[in-house]
């Protein structure tokens, strides 16, 4: 096992552990009784100083040559996606679902593009906003007591 | 073997009991208030609705010359104040739309919905403080909010940075749902609220304990140099082959010198941070 440095592709997952990210691999499995595929989840914590990949990225995780501890088992090898800042593999352009940004910024300028309009080149890097308005990077809960303080992650 | 088998008769098994156990803890649990999802705690709205001007006309008579140079019981008419309440909501409409639209005949894109939707969002939450009984807006609120959480997930998903910038503008917070649902009972909360206890008190004692081993750490050093300096000298004396070098007691000393070093410096921030407190 340990040699084997094996790569896997998964997506990024809320993590609370410092120092590493939570890997969730999905595969299909097929069940014989129905005859069908279903979705099987296998989760592996990466190594991950840095905070190379937020929640939602899809990241490429090698194995450890031996587990770093009784979680960590594999490093974090490159963010292959990001969530939400995908560039076409074929022309290298960016992706807004079915439109090229730089197409949706064309007809914007046809139009008379509005001096308040969101501007890709002011918008700083992803995760200024964690912990303030965006609670995507931990796993959030039903409240289930009160306890006086400010629970953030509660539902 | 034997020995196990004596201590285990001689400390009689406590009394277990495996159903209906009740904890000796003293853990309060308070049962958290039910927040309706219509309100802007639950539906994640920070920002309020600015106040709508005293003199604010309708918006397609702003620009009438006719109406500036008119009585003011003619002006009173045209205010927006003195017309139907829809229309204010749509003018709350194109004010939020107009801060987050992309050219002026944008009302289609996602950031235009979005302000859209939270224009009527927030009108109908006030709508619902007055008139809390009014069942057919409560239907169309709660549908909106739920809405809008979904085109925010989508949002998310396909443009992030235009996702945070949104709510940014909009001033909303965006919680993802928890990963599974479950009803709040007393049984399992107090077991939540059990296991982080445990986990504080581990914790607690464990950090006491390291204290408690730091405090050894001086004077065993101190000792250990001793001894190893007695038992060299008592090698050299009695002529049997030496096993503590010089360089092994050395290296000690060094050990116990970077010890105390760290923990005067260690000492020293804490006393300022005291002088500080009290200054």
């Amino acid at each position: 096992m340990a040699a084997r440095g094996l790569l896997l592709m998964g997506q990024c997952m809320p993590c609370i552990k410092q120092n590493a990210s939570k890997i969730r691999i999905r595969r299909m499995e097929l069940d014989k009784n129905l005859n069908m595929y279903f979705k099987k989840d296998t989760f592996f914590f990466a190594h991950d100083p840095q905070k190379l990949c937020k929640t939602g990225d899809v990241v490429l995780i090698r194995e450890l040559p031996e587990r770093m501890t009784r979680l960590i088992t594999h490093a974090v090898e490159k963010v292959v996606y990001p969530l939400g800042d995908i560039t076409d593999p074929l022309t290298g352009k960016k992706v807004v679902v079915g439109k090229y940004r730089e197409d949706i910024e064309m007809a914007n300028q046809l139009f008379g593009k509005s001096a308040k309009a969101f501007d890709y080149d002011k918008a700083p890097a992803r995760g200024r906003l964690e912990g303030s308005k965006d609670f995507t990077h931990v796993e959030t809960y039903i409240k289930y007591h009160e306890d006086g303080k400010e629970q953030p992650h509660a539902v | 073997m034997n020995k196990l088998l004596t201590i285990a008769q001689a400390v009689p098994r406590q009394f277990v009991r495996e159903y209906a156990f009740k904890s000796d803890l003293k853990i309060k649990w308070v049962r958290p208030e039910k927040i309706s999802c219509i309100k802007p705690e639950k539906s994640g709205d920070l920002g309020k609705l600015p106040p709508l001007h005293e003199d604010e006309l309708l918006p397609e008579y702003k620009d009438c010359k006719e109406l500036k140079d008119a009585n003011e019981s003619v002006q009173q008419l045209f205010r927006l104040s003195n017309n139907a309440n829809h229309l204010t909501t749509r003018y709350y409409r194109d004010q939020f739309v107009q801060e987050v639209q992309r050219h002026p005949q944008d009302f289609g894109s996602m950031e235009a919905k979005l302000a859209k939707m939270t224009a009527f969002i927030r009108r109908y939450q006030l709508h619902m403080d007055a008139h809390p009984r009014d069942k057919m807006i409560k239907v169309r609120l709660k549908e909106l909010i739920d809405k809008r959480k979904k085109f925010l997930k989508y949002l998310r998903r396909w443009d992030y940075p235009r996702f945070e910038w949104i709510l940014e503008k909009l001033d909303l917070v965006y919680k993802p749902p928890p990963t599974h649902f479950h009803w709040i009972t007393r049984k399992e909360s107090l077991q939540k609220l059990t296991d982080i206890y445990c986990d504080k008190l581990k914790e607690e004692r464990l950090e006491a304990y390291h204290k408690q081993l730091q405090t050894q750490q001086i004077p065993y050093l101190e000792d250990a140099i001793n001894k190893m300096q007695f038992v060299r000298q008592e090698q050299i004396d009695c002529d049997v082959p030496v096993t503590v070098t010089e360089q092994q007691i050395e290296e000690v000393r060094s050990e116990l010198a970077e010890l105390k070093k760290i923990r005067e410096v260690a000492d020293a921030a804490i006393r300022k941070q005291v002088d500080e407190h009290f200054v």
